[in-house]
């Protein structure tokens, strides 16, 4: 059963009295436990696709389903706030807080029910990440990228959403560390039964993941 | 990880930031605080110097007003009736109130006190008579003068019109007067006009006699012999004093008899002058004693329909605006500085904000994406000035206050000196109840700037209004901000 879905999703600019469509009755699903990739050439739409369905935009037409209620009903802000976790290929990380601290940000965020020690709970997903306490307690400028972006999915986890979205998470970082990050990702669909939906540009990334989606002329088509 | 704890970690770990924000706060708030401290300084010597001034009222006529062409008829001139006068003493407003009226008479037997070797009165041997209606003398209840032997009169001497007087001791001294003896005093009729050798001579005379009930000391005197004034002031001062201590207190009745008699006698020697050219009516000077300095404006309004046309009410705290100038200036400027630092800190406090927020857009941005409430941001950020501003305002408190001292002082000092010059010490009201010995110095010695709670408080809340203001328009920056451009 898909657990996002967009429904005829339509995104444009206006453009005097002409469109200028980005996304054009754009209709997929995605499920829990998969590992999903989006591809596409440089300005095809594929960070606006992952804007609407993070709900940091707003589609022109059509609508987004979460679990099958229109994310507009649920509330942008949280829909945010409670149902996905963002990764963004900048890191995005507070500068003047630690790894650990950074984590711990959305978890005072959301309205979910968390573990009551939500500091050990944070500790606990940066280990998972790959992070060590001795790492977790400094400042996240004080990171590497590989390292930063780390915290960044780790921070994505801490509230137990069931999505997780990455806009090119691996950009920045070398074939190594890329290697690491989608190896986690994988992880996380497969074993922790998440949904995860990447942005790419890597054919690497895109072959390791359960379905790729390729975006052109404003259409999301499933890539073979 | 709250808004509150992001915050407090902020202000701590970006130090740089926080402590730019700090001096901008801490500068300003000195000006702010430096301008309250004197505002309160001088609202506080206001009080403390109209309550020295007392609250005593008369109602005089307006010559200034009334003559303002040179063509008033002073012939026909209103004066303020009896009834008038009761009426305006019934006001609520009124403890208790007097009306007088003066004869200038002359003796044989008793003489002047003169201070030291001053012939101020020019040789004359002249006595002010004053005649009251209040039988325990308004001067005495006002603290001018208190009795030290006899007593005060009783309403039924004074409503009899009985010859009965008080004196000053200094009098009673020079003249071996006691409580018991008897003084006679002339009263002299002048001739209408000076004689070939320049004199005016004495057309008629009567004596009238008045017993001694009791003797007065002069209380106002002994605060000022231990001054160091200015010597113009002291033989102004001399000569009030010597007034006051020759004057004699006694029954209206006696002195309305001796001036009835007076302008009997001087128009029976000057036929050619009808009763209108000397009006015989008792002209009476009331003083009324309020019940506090706050209810001077209510009196004024209340009585503006019981005087009679051209009739004006002067009061005591009159004085405060001559005596208090330097204290005046002082305020006003502290308010220019007040006005010009909060609408300063408001605009300045706005942009160094405004700068910080542009330079934290990312982080704003980041806290927005994860789905934070608009007003959890803005709390986060308002808490930081705020924590800041605290630090700030409350050290401003107390170095403000320290500024203000010194300013002021020198200030006060430069302005006291070139007020000293003008000063005029006392009233020109005519009666020594309404005369004041509060000066310029007085005035200064009253001026301290404090550190109490009203200023504290007072500028905690101009303070911390002026930064919620100065955040508050920036913080508009944040309701605009559009996670997607930021992030993405």
């Amino acid at each position: 059963m898909a657990i996002l879905e967009t429904k005829n999703v339509n995104y444009y600019y206006q453009d005097g009295d002409q469109r200028r469509y980005i996304l054009k009755d754009t209709s997929v699903s995605f499920e829990k436990g998969k590992f999903y990739t989006i591809l596409g050439q440089s300005g095809s739409g594929k960070t606006t696709f992952l804007s609407l369905i993070s709900a940091l935009d707003q589609p022109k037409e059509g609508e987004i389903l979460y679990n099958n209620e229109n994310i507009k009903q649920i509330g942008y802000e949280k829909y945010r706030r409670n149902d996905i976790g963002i990764i963004f290929q900048s890191y995005n990380l507070v500068p003047y807080l630690t790894a650990v601290e950074n984590v711990l940000v959305p978890m005072s965020i959301t309205d979910n029910s968390l573990p009551t020690d939500v500091k050990t709970v944070a500790y606990n997903l940066l280990d998972y990440i790959g992070l060590g306490k001795s790492k977790a307690d400094r400042l996240v400028t004080m990171l590497s990228g590989g390292e930063q972006q780390r915290v960044a999915i780790a921070r994505a986890l801490a509230t137990n959403v069931e999505i997780i979205l990455a806009d090119e998470p691996t950009g920045n970082l070398d074939e190594e560390m890329e290697q690491e990050i989608v190896t986690i990702f994988k992880k996380l669909a497969h074993e922790h039964d998440k949904c995860v939906i990447v942005v790419t540009h890597s054919n690497e990334i895109a072959q390791q993941s359960d379905q790729t989606f390729y975006l052109s002329k404003g259409s999301l088509v499933p890539h073979e | 990880m709250n808004f509150i704890k992001r915050g407090l970690l902020s202000v701590v770990r970006k130090k740089g930031k926080s402590i730019i924000l700090f001096a901008v706060i801490f500068v300003l708030g000195n000006l702010i605080a430096g301008a309250i401290s004197i505002q309160q300084a001088t609202k506080s010597v206001e009080n403390t110097i109209k309550t020295k001034l007392g609250s005593v009222a008369t109602v005089e006529f307006d010559y200034e007003s009334a003559d303002k062409t040179g063509e008033f008829d002073f012939s026909n001139m209103t004066f303020l009736s009896v009834d008038q006068i009761k009426k305006i003493g019934e006001q609520p407003a009124v403890k208790y109130y007097d009306y007088s009226t003066t004869a200038y008479s002359s003796s044989k037997t008793v003489k002047r006190y003169e201070v030291e070797d001053a012939a101020i009165m020019g040789g004359m041997n002249q006595f002010q008579v004053k005649g009251i209606h209040y039988a325990p003398v308004l001067d005495f209840a006002e603290g001018k003068g208190k009795i030290v032997d006899g007593r005060i009169f009783n309403q039924e001497e004074i409503d009899k019109d009985q010859n009965v007087a008080i004196i000053s001791d200094k009098l009673a001294e020079k003249n071996n007067l006691h409580v018991g003896d008897t003084m006679v005093f002339q009263t002299e009729v002048y001739a209408a006009e000076f004689s070939e050798n320049g004199q005016l001579e004495v057309t008629d005379t009567r004596d009238f006699v008045l017993e001694i009930v009791g003797i007065f000391e002069q209380t106002a005197a002994k605060k000022e012999d231990n001054k160091d004034n200015k010597k113009e002031k002291d033989v102004q001062k001399m000569f009030m004093d010597t007034e006051y201590l020759n004057t004699i207190y006694t029954s209206a009745g006696v002195v309305n008899a001796e001036n009835d008699f007076s302008s009997e006698a001087f128009l029976k020697a000057n036929p050619e002058l009808s009763e209108k050219d000397v009006p015989n009516d008792p002209m009476y000077t009331p003083i009324y004693v309020l019940k506090s300095p706050e209810d001077i404006e209510t009196f004024k309004t209340d009585i503006k329909d019981l005087m009679p046309k051209n009739y004006i009410v002067k009061t005591t705290a009159d004085e405060y605006d001559s005596i208090a100038a330097p204290i005046k200036s002082m305020s006003k400027l502290s308010s220019y500085v007040l006005i010009v630092s909060v609408i300063a800190a408001v605009l300045i406090i706005g942009l160094v904000v405004l700068l910080f927020l542009r330079d934290r857009k990312h982080e704003l941005g980041i806290y927005l994406s994860l789905g934070e409430r608009k007003g959890k941001v803005l709390g986060q950020v308002m808490l930081e000035v705020l924590i800041v501003s605290i630090v700030g305002i409350t050290l401003s408190v107390f170095s403000g206050n320290y500024l203000a001292r010194g300013v002021s002082d020198t200030l006060l000092q430069s302005q006291t000196e070139e007020t000293s010059t003008n000063e005029q010490m006392f009233s020109s009201m005519g009666s020594y109840a309404l005369q004041t010995d509060v000066t310029t110095e007085d005035v200064a010695e009253a001026y301290q700037v404090k550190l109490d709670s009203n200023y504290v408080l007072l500028f905690y809340g101009i303070g911390l209004g002026a930064i919620f203001l100065s955040t508050a328009i920036p913080l508009i920056y944040i309701v605009r901000l559009n996670p997607k451009k930021i992030m993405m």
